[in-house]
């Protein structure tokens, strides 16, 4: 379509014709090369871009995935928005990112801590200990807390019995439900949290502590003084992989509470709450719009998040 | 007084490790107890006596091995097709300048912000077109090539391959494959075995993906078997125990052969980034 | 290092041929009819002898695992190749908009074979149009479970007929309940969930949330979905539930430690109760249920119109679905049969350990015939979906009224999607 208009310009861009000669000889000459980096580019084109393109097409559309697929304007995103489990969804993803990952980083700096120290002996095998629930499945982990957590035959329930204390329905109410998810991304992330705020703390020179010792510091104020600051990009960086991993939940409800999220919906995410509408209840353009409505939501956090944590640093 | 702060110290350390394993000792626990005494209050805390018994109805009832096979089947794959398009990507962007590197680079990077669930409906529909529904080649092709892996290669070859050494290599005569495939890949090994590890975990554990991909059991990996098996017609707890305990296994045995290593790239990826 | 790298070269090459040999040489002259169906929804062993009883078709059996529903649904949405022969559960009333996607079994002979079934669960497969699209394979009848030394303890009735006399409604049930749990001191309950209640009570209708032309009639009067909620609200606040959820291991535990004394569901349950509850074999009976005779699950066979050979699919169906071979199923695997004849076999009557030598058979035999055919609607499962959540927050504290008005106004937006 462009084609007859641009021909008439040509003449007057010799210049450019040349410098596009010999780029294209540049090119071939580095096809070697070009062709060692393309899978990358193309599987992200077939599977990463166009099914983002695509997903911006699909949430405009009304489709069962059976019939025929009608445009349906705004309205998959005007239901999303007044649905009250969309937005219990989005709230429990948060209340769930807040209860684990504010426990989790601290319990990781804790460990971290303890392992610097300077006499701890067996360092890698504590280190392996702690890492160790990183690399197990979720289904796995998921299967065994919810015998920890069970109502009726629950190891906690033991525990509590054993104080004198009453059984507690854990898995029959939405903050149980909650918590019981919480514990289990707890679980899991604080030895990889903790080895990363390990490889910080040792990358700190340690003639800053010293000339802090030197000045009269005492180890609380070195630790606010000198650890902090120094740590800081690292405990960005851990906040933000938390927030993203945070706003993912999907695995741990799923398997402990089922599609629905259980008692009043309380391990309801917002990644089961899409997996549930579009691959169970089969709306899929729905499913699309939700998909960018997480999007939405997971900039914004990342963007908070950058913004606390660097806050902190310019007090 | 300085001993007992590293006595109390100590304890806080061991306290945390105990956590860290005790669901491991749990799990175990389950696996050698019956349905009914899972299901009892107080619960059993110490070993039984029917974990082989248990573990034989796993074998029984379901096709556990074929589980373990496609599981090993996925991960294996994807593991080396990621290893050798990351590789060859990230060292030709180490090693060689061509026009748009840069570019290309960066648009690399930015590809690592998009989320998977944001497309998680649309790659399914691409996945029904190309008929891979149902099919390993949807849980192994589309990551066969990673942004993630790119980047630590790319990191890891700058350090490691000396300029001069590809210079002597090509005037050798070696093309541009040979230099990649003899000179370079055996000094990115070290790259390479924490990638491997990373890939192979990542496509172990994996569970949404297949989840929504896989619908034969016959071609059911691990984890898909496992929520299967604790799904709604699960009356055979104990069952569903010793299988989860046997999917667990194998990949705890094998980390606990690179974990040294791995946990020390995990940190240090972590600090570059 | 050498050895490792030989020991993962040799790993491999057994992972691939053992992952790639998958595909199986088969017989030009055979017709391979793939089927799909989930656990126990057919009988393996009569799955088999297909193969014998037709010598040129084969039969590739695919067991589909997870959510069954959604998967077969995902397959219609990649237009993929599919299978020839599909089971569908209850929820083939959610198919019927996507009528065309299967064969009319009408027009491949099924009106010859018509009578020799049930004719409620027969219907449950015909589209309002008049086209057929699912052959039964087996039923739900529902019926009382319940535990007669527990009953007998707390002094309510123990014989089948006449715990039915005394818990012949809902109400009455609920009350005995109370009884029962003063008797223990509140250590056990008399039933399980409130959706439970909810679902048995739509169970027993036949106009539930749709007519025939897809119209929503939750709050006319007859449908029972307003009196269902209530019954279930009731329940609940006479604090006769245990609030535990079936198909969970949650559930099957509350039964092996006898926390709950019965409840009512369909005959399939009997498998899962012998199963999870192995410590209380011989305690439980089973007896009409209160407020009457309903059905729940029970599924079907379709031929898909992707099919190259839906005659043969045909005939295999029509064969595995006779009487005689539901007879087979049934003693194989307990699937309640939907074929009249069937119904009428000696094995039907004979007698079971598990629930003290009662033979549950002729009730949920009694049960079955006396089901009313109603019309589900393309929407049951997401209609019913919601009205369960409310329900659910009903049971842990939510105000029913609340609940109710909340639960009508999701249900309208849900039929405007």
């Amino acid at each position: 379509m462009g084609e007859p208009l641009r021909q008439p310009l040509e003449p007057h861009r010799p210049y450019p014709v040349t410098a596009k000669r010999k780029l294209s000889s540049e090119i071939w000459k580095h096809r070697k090369e070009y062709l060692a980096i393309s899978p990358f580019y193309i599987l992200f084109a077939v599977f990463g871009l166009f099914p983002i393109l695509f997903s911006m097409y699909l949430s405009f559309q009304k489709w069962d995935g059976i019939g025929v697929m009608t445009f349906n304007g705004v309205n998959n995103y005007r239901f999303m928005l007044t649905d009250p489990e969309f937005w219990k969804a989005v709230g429990n993803t948060l209340l769930i990112w807040i209860y684990s990952t504010i426990p989790m980083l601290f319990l990781a700096l804790i460990v971290a801590f303890l392992l610097n120290a300077s006499f701890v002996k067996f360092r890698t095998f504590f280190r392996i200990g702690y890492f160790l629930p990183n690399v197990t499945s979720l289904v796995a982990v998921s299967i065994v807390f919810s015998t920890i957590f069970s109502n009726n035959y629950g190891l906690l329930n033991y525990i509590l019995t054993l104080f004198g204390l009453d059984p507690v329905e854990w898995l029959s109410h939405t903050w149980g439900i909650q918590l019981a998810v919480s514990v289990m991304v707890i679980w899991r992330w604080v030895g990889y949290n903790a080895v990363i705020y390990l490889a910080g703390l040792q990358s700190i020179p340690s003639v800053l502590y010293e000339a802090a010792k030197i000045d009269g510091a005492s180890g609380i104020q070195a630790f606010f003084r000198i650890t902090i600051p120094n740590l800081r990009p690292i405990i960005l960086f851990t906040v933000i992989t938390s927030t993203i991993g945070g706003m993912q939940v999907f695995t741990e409800p799923q398997v402990l509470v089922g599609n629905d999220g259980g008692a009043n919906g309380g391990g309801l995410t917002i990644v089961l709450y899409l997996y549930r509408e579009a691959f169970i209840n089969n709306y899929f353009g729905y499913g699309s719009a939700v998909g960018w409505g997480m999007f939405v939501l997971i900039a914004l956090f990342s963007i908070l998040n950058w913004k606390v944590v660097q806050g902190k640093g310019t007090q | 007084m300085m001993r007992s702060k590293n006595v109390l110290l100590y304890a806080g350390l061991i306290v945390g490790l105990l956590i860290s394993v005790f669901p491991f000792y749990w799990l175990i626990v389950m696996a050698t107890r019956t349905t009914p005494e899972i299901y009892s209050f107080p619960p059993k805390l110490w070993f039984g006596t029917h974990l082989f018994d248990n573990i034989g109805r796993v074998f029984d009832s379901i096709d556990f091995f074929r589980s373990l096979l496609n599981t090993l089947f996925v991960a294996v794959t994807s593991t080396i097709l990621v290893l050798f398009f990351d590789s060859l990507a990230g060292y030709t962007f180490a090693k060689f300048s061509f026009p748009g590197k840069k570019w290309l680079f960066v648009v690399l990077l930015a590809t690592m912000m998009a989320p998977a669930q944001l497309s998680l409906v649309p790659s399914f529909v691409i996945m029904a077109k190309f008929g891979w529904v149902g099919s390993f080649k949807a849980l192994i092709i589309p990551g066969m090539a990673n942004a993630f892996g790119i980047f630590w290669i790319r990191q890891y070859a700058e350090e490691s391959i000396p300029s001069e050494l590809l210079d002597a290599g090509k005037i050798d005569g070696c093309g541009f494959f040979r230099l990649y495939w003899k000179i370079s890949l055996p000094i990115l090994r070290p790259a390479l075995s924490f990638l491997g590890a990373f890939t192979f975990i990542g496509a172990w554990n994996d569970y949404l993906w297949p989840l929504i991909i896989l619908s034969d059991e016959r071609k059911f990996t691990l984890q898909i078997a496992l929520a299967s098996l604790n799904g709604i017609y699960s009356t055979d707890y104990s069952l569903v125990i010793a299988g989860t305990l046997l999917a667990v296994i194998p990949l705890i045995i094998m980390f606990l052969f690179i974990s040294k290593q791995f946990i020390s790239d995990i940190a240090a990826g972590a600090i570059k980034s | 290092m050498i050895k490792t790298r030989k020991s993962i070269f040799w790993l491999l090459i057994v992972v691939f041929i053992l992952g790639g040999c998958s595909s199986s040489s088969s017989n030009p002259e055979q017709k391979t009819l793939t089927l799909w169906y989930w656990n126990r929804a057919l009988d393996d062993k009569l799955i088999q002898a297909v193969q014998t009883q037709f010598p040129d078709v084969r039969i590739n059996a695919q067991k589909i695992g997870g959510d069954f529903k959604s998967k077969l649904k995902t397959t219609l949405a990649g237009g993929g190749s599919g299978p020839d022969i599909v089971a569908f559960n209850d929820w083939v009333t959610e198919l019927f908009p996507s009528s065309d996607h299967f064969y009319d079994l009408y027009e491949l002979g099924a009106k010859d074979i018509e009578p020799d079934y049930l004719d409620w669960k027969w219907q449950l497969g015909v589209t309002p149009e008049g086209k057929m699209i699912a052959m039964p394979i087996d039923t739900g009848p529902t019926a009382l479970f319940y535990r007669e030394d527990l009953f007998s303890k707390a002094g309510l009735p123990t014989d089948p007929e006449e715990v039915h006399k005394q818990m012949g409604t809902w109400e009455d049930y609920f009350k005995a309940g109370q009884k029962l749990q003063q008797a223990f001191g509140g250590k056990v309950k008399l039933t399980d969930s409130i959706s439970n209640i909810y679902s048995q009570v739509n169970a027993q209708s036949d106009k539930i949330y749709f007519d025939k032309n897809d119209n929503f009639i939750g709050e006319s009067p007859d449908s029972s979905m307003k009196k269902a909620w209530d019954l279930a609200v009731q329940a609940s606040q006479m604090g006769v539930l245990a609030n535990t959820n079936m198909f969970s291991s949650e559930w099957n535990a509350s039964m092996n430690n006898g926390k709950i004394a019965s409840f009512v569901s369909a005959v399939w349950h009997k498998q899962i109760l012998m199963d999870a509850a192995p410590d209380t074999a011989g305690k439980w009976r089973v007896a009409r249920a209160p407020g009457g005779d309903g059905n729940v699950g029970g599924s079907f066979l379709a031929i898909m119109k992707t099919s190259k050979y839906p005659k043969e699919s045909f005939e295999v169906m029509k064969w595995l679905l006779n009487s005689e071979n539901q007879v087979t199923a049934f003693k194989d695997i307990n699937l309640f049969p939907s074929a009249t004849k069937a119904l009428d076999a000696p094995v039907m009557k004979e007698k079971e350990d598990f629930f003290g030598g009662q033979s549950t058979g002729e009730i949920f035999t009694e049960s079955a015939r006396n089901v009313k055919p109603a019309y589900f609607g393309s929407k049951f499962g997401n209609v019913n979906g919601i009205v369960s959540r409310e329900l659910q927050s009903v049971a842990l504290g939510k105000d029913p009224d609340t609940a109710w008005n909340d639960a009508l106004k999701r249900v309208k937006k849900e039929l405007l999607r």
